[in-house]
């Protein structure tokens, strides 16, 4: 795309020393300090002296195990369930015409920016009269409900480039709709159902909102909201575990990264950008 | 297309119902349910809830605080868009360049974007950290300050501390978007143009932004948008302090709700809050229209 003259090395160089600093440096500092020993916490020292004691220590606490197995459950649930609830709404959109159908998929879309604090202020009173405050089933709906935007969206994007014709064909063979949607389409659009899937889970996974607002017992917390109440007050200056609760929390949603980054990216970009 | 018999509507119907009544319990209800609130004094602790007519809405125009609060929140938004913005935008051109570590590299930019905001407040908590920060270590150490900066307690520095960890945070995800772009230009065309002379500016000015340019315009409404919902580094890192500096909508109706427990001037605020929402997406609409 661009002649490799001196001037675009120059700029090449300059930016990818600057900027590839400013991204990976603090990456390395939070291993790094997660990994000292608690004497050298405000020595300035850069993967010197390894000590893994403080992620056991971390790893040990009851409280923060709490969080992460309540945050690892409330992440997997909503996640199964945004991806078939906005599966079976998104196919519905794709291969269907009918009265309303349009009004739905708009006011859907447009709620992505009704803010969430507005809806906290209805919701918490909502909730409170349900007997529904400070129950995990609550934030797990609230989460699937926030992810449905994208959701049906992404998916219809991927039911629409599947051709009418296989489920036609389908049809003729005397499979009922229902069975072709399950056995025939949905198999296909597998990548965006995966995409719909990592999606839902992040979101469960690194939401502070609303599990702060809803959630206030220590053994119901989610692992965001968790780490606040760890790390206030007496454990405000305890910056070793800090980094090793952090670098516990990146790393689960960080390896299922990884794997599956590839489609993950493009999905996310074709859904917004198709729309 | 398929036939549209009674049957089939009904199964559409079917289909969509689960979402349906999720989002609506979940998202429609509330909102409606919270312009409506936005007229009364209701509260969280005391059992009143009363219509009041526009009395929320007359107090914080009155209240010196809401003018600044409009401001901060632009200030925030528009920083926290633009700079990662352009970082993205350089970073996708970099990496676009395919050498040996470019896609390891890629990857793990994107990881600043996915692991949770909490564990990113925390770190950038820590290097901005005044006594023991890395950042004063080093400034200090190349001789740009002589004293430390306790940079999360000025009204300036706090929020160049939030929109720097913000821009870490979205950067790469600009970058992502960018580089799908990235793809769709004609290589042929960059040629031709240079054989007629053109130089890597020219080119990137007259071929490359003209053809990434629906991109470029789709993320930075959709970052302007999640930018006015963003709520987690700025809660995590300053409150909204010090002095309300760094206080956005979405910090402030969170404190008026849920700290003064005061519902009905939380959803006054949360309309106007809704409003400066909407447009945007209202904006966002037009654009996809267009492109379709």
């Amino acid at each position: 795309m661009f002649q490799k003259s001196l001037g675009f090395r120059i700029f090449f160089w300059t930016f990818i020393i600057l900027i590839g600093f400013f991204a990976f440096f603090p990456q390395l500092w939070m291993i790094s300090t997660s990994l000292k020993p608690e004497t050298e916490m405000y020595k300035i020292s850069f993967f010197q002296n390894f000590d893994l004691s403080n992620l056991n220590r971390i790893l040990h606490n009851s409280d923060f195990l709490g969080y992460l197995r309540n945050g690892m459950m409330v992440a997997i649930i909503s996640s199964l369930l945004s991806t078939a609830v906005s599966a079976f709404a998104g196919y519905s959109f794709s291969k269907f015409r009918y009265k309303g159908r349009t009004q739905v998929m708009a006011i859907i879309l447009i709620s992505q920016a009704f803010p969430q604090g507005l809806l906290l202020v209805s919701l918490y009173p909502m909730l409170q009269n349900m007997g529904m405050i400070d129950k995990l089933p609550s934030i797990i709906l609230a989460y699937v409900a926030l992810t449905l935007p994208i959701g049906t969206w992404t998916l219809k994007a991927y039911f629409d480039q599947i051709p009418n014709s296989i489920m036609e064909a389908a049809c003729i063979d005397g499979a009922s709709d229902f069975t072709t949607m399950i056995k025939i389409v949905m198999p296909l659009a597998f990548p965006g159902m995966t995409t719909i899937a990592i999606y839902s889970f992040v979101w469960a996974w690194n939401d502070l909102l609303y599990a702060l607002t809803l959630i206030s017992t220590t053994a119901k917390r989610t692992l965001a909201s968790g780490m606040i109440f760890t790390f206030t007050g007496e454990g405000g200056n305890d910056w070793i575990g800090m980094m090793a609760a952090s670098v516990i929390a990146s790393i689960p949603v960080a390896i299922m990264f990884v794997f599956l980054q590839r489609f993950f990216v493009a999905g996310l970009t074709a859904g917004a950008v198709k729309g | 297309m398929k036939t549209i018999s009674k049957n089939s509507t009904l199964m559409a119907w079917f289909l969509v119902l689960p979402a349906l009544l999720i989002f609506a319990l979940m998202i429609l209800y509330p909102f409606a349910n919270s312009i409506f609130t936005s007229f009364t004094n209701k509260n969280l602790i005391f059992p009143k809830n009363d219509f009041v007519g526009f009395e929320n809405y007359i107090k914080l125009f009155k209240d010196p605080n809401t003018l600044p609060l409009l401001f901060t929140t632009i200030k925030f938004v528009f920083f926290s868009t633009i700079c990662p913005f352009t970082l993205g935008l350089i970073w996708a051109i970099l990496m676009n360049e395919k050498f040996k570590a470019s896609e390891f590299m890629r990857g793990l930019t994107l990881v600043n974007w996915i692991i949770p905001g909490i564990a990113i407040g925390f770190l950038w908590n820590w290097i901005y950290n005044g006594d023991y920060g890395i950042l004063n270590a080093l400034l200090n150490k190349m001789g740009i300050i002589d004293s430390n900066i306790i940079w999360l307690a000025g009204k300036q520095t706090s929020m160049v501390a939030v929109v720097t960890a913000r821009t870490w945070q979205m950067f790469p995800w600009y970058m992502a978007f960018i580089m799908g772009g990235l793809q769709g230009v004609p290589n042929e065309l960059c040629e031709a143009s240079r054989i007629d002379g053109a130089n890597n500016i020219q080119v990137f000015t007259h071929i490359i932004i003209p053809t990434i340019k629906p991109v470029l315009i789709l993320i930075l409404i959709l970052g302007t948008i999640s930018n006015l919902q963003h709520f987690d580094l700025i809660n995590v890192m300053t409150d909204g302090g010090p002095e309300r500096a760094t206080s956005t909508f979405a910090i402030e109706v969170y404190k008026k709700a849920f700290k003064e427990y005061n519902l009905g001037r939380a959803a006054a605020l949360g309309v106007i809050w809704a409003i400066l929402l909407g447009s945007f997406s209202f904006i966002y609409l037009r654009n996809l229209k267009e492109d379709n």
